[in-house]
């Protein structure tokens, strides 16, 4: 297995293959400052909850960085994603409409982020990825326990490279993606 | 009715995250769905939760909000007719 | 075989409404007995439901949470006719479930810490109860998740990184995800009825199911194997499934490779019974060629199960086929799909032994798995 491309993002950093990025912003503000400042074009983001805005900047950058870019719809590249939290920013955010019986307003676009996997959706139909996608939950940040797990992933003959990695919020402020795109 | 209008684009705005829109980007005539505004089914589903806390208007049938969000017009409309709240 | 080896099942339990064992329950769903009920008032919720939910005051331990005794009763039952110890570093746990503990994200709930909602917390304290030394992983891929983990489990075994793994998913239902489901406007009024012309949603369901697999070499007659998975992605759209059945087709197709499609007795959908769910599966068995093949769904039993469905739909579908029987879909009467496809509506005989469990979930993902028991491919 051979990494291509990393991309590193906290609250207060952003890394790419190494280099840090200039940006001024934090926390969920700097996500945004990098969706306008690199990405843009594409409104849906801020519907996203901050799981999938996270993933999708850092899978942006990630796919920036390896280039040629032509959205052409493809079965041979993977999404698969590892984190602490699963969706717990999005569950906390859909529990606060149902706390109150007095105000009890469930809300779909809440409630619709509502699983970790999401994310793994949102940079498929993005790039036309039709491969695997899947989201794995474990305790700690363990890099080896992540790549034998994306490295049994290669026994899908259709998959030629993944977008992996380490994708983790606990609320709007806090969060890390450590994610590379990695082939065989 | 334009008080309406204006105060129910605000609240799609803010309900939906059209976070690049102001009220007056948003056509009062324009459809909300395809090509217009560009909104999906849970946008949609959205929506008739934002009739019913704001509004106190509860669509049992979500096949009616077809007709009702055809544009920010017809929406007002249809509020202001059956709003109980 | 040709020295390929093979993922084979060695144990299985299903803890659910129907009953506490796997052959309690093949013989409530064999018989068309069904745990949906109405439930009015139901947690404080508003609005009623229809669901199939595990009676609560069957589970006094209060050590663990609803759905940590649930898994544990589920997975202790499947070892009881699997003789391995879990303790061994090369037994690894793999979890699949969509929601956990997130019921203990309601201020109201007290007596457990907050962190239980951590699906590593709870997949943990669930591996130290039968002692198992490796961090286990937790699957959460909506309702794909229960396939998705004997895929994993497939592959860790075939890699030798293990040499059993246990499988176990789980899903308890709570007002966090029925109310959810309400604001989809995704349930049924009444039973679920799948593929039906009348359907109008799904109904939700608890459960716990458990697989326990190893790694052999041969195989005999009445061994059942995992013997391909595929997991492919929509590309369309995060709640609505794909108008041409996209990711669906594509799993189909990887997973039937070049085998004859007539060895296979059945597929068993995931067949929700909502109008987009049933279409789409509808429109990807037709692509794939299998429209001619029976298809049945099980939620008319038990409703949608979530994290558990995969890996019971997959146990209930074995036995089956062990009896010779494809089951019928409870709750179909008229085909209310585009494509013609062969929805079963009552049980009929059959000397077939492969199935195919098909999934597909939120996130537009989708997953299928082709069964085979002994070494017939």
């Amino acid at each position: 297995m051979m990494i291509l491309h990393r991309v590193y993002i906290s609250p207060d950093k952003v890394i790419v293959n190494g280099k840090a990025l200039e940006l001024t912003e934090k926390g969920s503000a700097l996500l945004t400052q990098i969706y306008r400042s690199h990405i843009g074009n594409y409104p849906k983001f801020f519907k996203m909850d901050t799981l999938c805005k996270l993933g999708f900047v850092a899978s942006e950058l990630l796919l920036n960085a390896e280039g040629n870019r032509n959205f052409e719809p493809r079965e041979d590249r993977a999404v698969i994603l590892f984190n602490r939290s699963a969706s717990l920013q999005a569950d906390t955010n859909y529990q606060s409409t149902i706390q109150d019986s007095e105000n009890f307003f469930p809300s779909p676009a809440a409630f619709v982020y509502t699983l970790p996997n999401i994310v793994t959706g949102e940079i498929a139909i993005r790039n036309k990825y039709f491969g695997e996608t899947s989201f794995i939950v474990i305790e700690e940040n363990d890099e080896k326990l992540i790549e034998q797990n994306l490295s049994v992933a290669f026994q899908d003959t259709d998959t030629k490279s993944i977008i992996g990695g380490w994708l983790d919020c606990t609320d709007e402020e806090n969060f890390e993606a450590n994610i590379f795109l990695m082939e065989k | 009715m334009d008080e309406l209008i204006y105060k129910l684009k605000q609240e799609i705005i803010e309900a939906l995250n059209l976070e690049d829109m102001t009220p007056e980007d948003i056509d009062e005539n324009a459809s909300l769905f395809g090509e217009g505004l560009g909104l999906d089914s849970i946008d949609a589903l959205e929506l008739i939760v934002l009739m019913e806390k704001n509004y106190g208007i509860k669509l049992q049938d979500p096949n009616q909000g077809k007709e009702i969000f055809k544009s920010v017009k017809v929406m007002a409309e249809f509020i202001q007719q059956n709003r109980t709240k | 075989m040709g020295g390929r080896n093979m993922i084979v099942s060695i144990a299985n339990n299903i803890t659910s409404p129907l009953g506490m064992t796997t052959a309690e329950n093949y013989a409530a769903v064999k018989a068309g007995k069904s745990a949906l009920k109405r439930y009015e008032g139901h947690w404080g919720l508003p609005e009623a439901f229809v669901a199939s939910l595990i009676d609560r005051s069957n589970f006094t331990d209060t050590r663990y949470t609803i759905v940590e005794q649930v898994v544990i009763h589920s997975v202790t039952k499947a070892l009881e006719s699997a003789n391995i110890d879990t303790a061994s570093p090369r037994v690894l746990f793999i979890f699949s479930t969509t929601k956990g503990n997130v019921f203990l994200l309601d201020k109201r709930e007290k007596g457990f810490p907050q962190e239980r909602v951590r699906l590593g917390i709870m997949a943990r304290l669930i591996a130290s109860h039968f002692h198992n030394p490796n961090e286990p992983i937790v699957v959460s891929n909506a309702c794909i998740s229960g396939v998705c983990a004997q895929i994993e489990a497939m592959r860790h075994l075939e890699s030798g990184n293990y040499d059993y793994v246990i499988v176990s998913g789980v899903d308890i239902q709570s007002a966090f995800i029925v109310s959810g489901f309400q604001s989809f406007k995704a349930l049924s009024p009444e039973e679920c009825k799948p593929f039906d012309a009348n359907r109008h949603g799904l109904n939700l369901g608890d459960a716990a199911a458990t697989i326990i697999y190893t790694r052999k070499d041969t195989v005999s007659e009445n061994e059942w194997c995992a013997y391909r998975g595929a997991i492919r992605n929509d590309a369309n759209h995060i709640s609505g499934p794909s108008r041409t059945g996209e990711g669906s087709y594509r799993a189909l197709k990887h997973v039937l490779g070049d085998i004859d499609t007539q060895i296979i007795a059945f597929v068993n959908a995931h067949g929700t019974a909502t109008p987009y769910n049933d279409e789409m599966e509808s429109i990807a068995i037709d692509r794939a060629g299998l429209a001619n093949i029976p298809v049945n769904s099980l939620k008319g039993y038990y409703g949608h199960t979530m994290g558990a469905a995969g890996i019971l739909e997959t146990i209930i579908s074995m036995q089956a086929i062990d009896d010779n029987n494809i089951l019928a879909t409870r709750g179909f009467d008229t085909l209310g799909v585009s494509r013609e496809i062969n929805v079963t509506n009552q049980n009929q005989p059959t000397e077939k032994t492969a199935f195919i469990k098909l999934l597909s979930g939120f996130g537009g993902c989708n997953a299928a798995l082709l069964m085979t028991k002994g070494g017939l491919l």
